[in-house]
């Protein structure tokens, strides 16, 4: 028991830590030009920082690349145009080794995820053009702007396990978007269907565009949209939102690699820390109080979208 | 009690094949590149205090100011140094979708599944696009 409240208490004290000496890390950012650190302790601190992160987002159920991008961007030296691209590659990352076993076991699928990251994926080129063509100010507001309003969602949005669909639409229909998936919570298989889907398209463009904007997975959209506009099983919304992000932002990630805005120096680091908390986090999922873990980053993404819109005033 | 049966049908595991192997090369290769880049195993492009020195620049000043910096398809014509390497790599994690969706498009077809075969050809086009910078402003 005694172990169970230390661990419940670890990381939100870590996290608490971390935001304690986040300003002055955020400070030396802001002094530079000049910035006198070895450029090792920039890049050993980001994978420790995204180590845990990597622990933290995968026990408060969000994918990394929206904890990354606000976070890294406010109280790293790198600039918004390099953590963007690199937010990119570390959701892509996550979702291209957490692809296989949802594919395997059927819970992630091909024909939902293909249909909707189609248009998703344009949108999402087009968002990273915006993006990056955007003055750096205006950027920082949008995105503490955005990250606000993803904090507002996590609040309050309750997902729905098993919705309950009377009729498919048509266009679900004509795209065969339905399935089946063994539930091991149920220990039976569920069928499923969807409705809303030319609902579920335009959202889709809007997300999409988003994603490649600020360089954010964006399991936080897909997951409610799938889940709550939809109609799919929570269960399948998750799995099926990873193949959405690979494939938008593969589209996006090519932007910002052909405008110069992935320095392997930032990015590497970044992608194997994220990866590796990750699996300790999956391992961890059953030992602590998920909903502590998720409030806190409720609290850690409202700073860090404040700080954002803050940096965009000026402030 | 029901046991666990799998529901997965063929096009499912068709990707799933291909993203297992090619994602598993590609943090194989990232990490290589990585050590090589960082450990300065082979010449570099730009020397890694330039890179951390101007890092805080907008994407587009960087490139101004230092000139040489891997980006974009041009890095393969300096493939011979550890930054174009480790570049390389990330370059791959690009390219991973892409092969997968031909997989699925190939196992579509197989079905004569055709709406799919069509979205999944499609996809592979807009990611190509992409890739080869028409869609995103290579150069």
């Amino acid at each position: 028991m005694g172990l169970k409240n230390i661990k419940v208490g670890l990381l939100p004290g870590v996290l608490a830590t971390l935001l304690f000496l986040m300003p002055q890390l955020a400070f030396a950012a802001s002094a530079t030009p000049v910035d006198t650190t070895a450029w090792w302790v920039w890049v050993l601190g980001l994978f420790v920082f995204t180590f845990l992160l990597g622990i933290v987002a995968v026990i408060a159920g969000v994918g990394g690349g929206v904890l990354y991008v606000p976070i890294v961007s406010s109280f790293f030296p790198f600039h918004i145009d390099f953590v963007r691209g690199t937010g990119l590659l570390v959701a892509l990352a996550g979702a291209l080794s957490a692809g296989p076993p949802l594919l395997r076991k059927g819970l992630a699928n091909l024909k939902l995820a293909m249909s909707m990251s189609l248009i998703g994926s344009m949108s999402s080129i087009a968002g990273a053009l915006v993006g990056l063509a955007l003055p750096e100010k205006a950027i920082q507001m949008a995105l503490g702007l955005t990250i606000l309003g993803i904090t507002v969602i996590m609040f309050l949005s309750k997902n729905s396990a098993y919705p309950q669909i009377e009729k498919p639409d048509a266009l679900s229909k004509a795209l065969q978007i339905h399935g089946i998936y063994y539930d091991e919570h149920l220990k039976q298989d569920v069928d499923w269907q969807i409705h809303r889907t030319p609902v579920g398209l335009l959202l889709f463009i809007l997300i999409g565009f988003m994603a490649g904007m600020f360089g954010l997975g964006a399991g936080w959209a897909n997951v409610p949209v799938f889940n709550l506009v939809l109609g799919a099983p929570l269960r399948v919304s998750v799995a099926t939102s990873v193949f959405v992000l690979s494939i938008n932002d593969t589209a996006a990630a090519w932007v910002y690699l052909h405008k110069g805005a992935v320095l392997p120096l930032i990015a590497v680091p970044s992608v194997a820390g994220m990866m590796l908390g990750t699996k300790i986090g999956a391992k961890l999922l059953t030992k602590v109080h998920t909903n502590v873990v998720r409030r806190v980053v409720i609290i850690l993404l409202a700073v860090a979208g404040l700080r954002a819109l803050l940096k965009g005033f000026g402030i | 009690m029901k046991q666990e049966t799998v529901h997965a049908d063929k096009v499912q595991l068709a990707y799933a094949g291909i993203l297992s192997k090619a994602t598993t090369l590609g943090m194989i290769l990232v990490a290589l590149g990585y050590i090589v880049y960082v450990f300065q195993l082979m010449p570099l492009s730009v020397q890694i205090d330039q890179v951390a020195g101007n890092w805080g620049l907008r994407a587009s000043e960087f490139h101004h100011k230092v000139s040489g910096a891997p980006y974009g398809w041009s890095c393969f014509n300096q493939a011979g140094n550890g930054d174009v390497l480790s570049y390389i790599s990330i370059i791959y994690l690009g390219i991973v979708t892409m092969m997968c969706l031909v997989a699925a498009g190939i196992a579509f077809l197989r079905e004569k599944n055709m709406i799919y075969t069509l979205i999944s050809f499609v996809q592979v086009a807009v990611l190509i696009l992409a890739a080869a910078g028409v869609l995103s402003g290579g150069h």
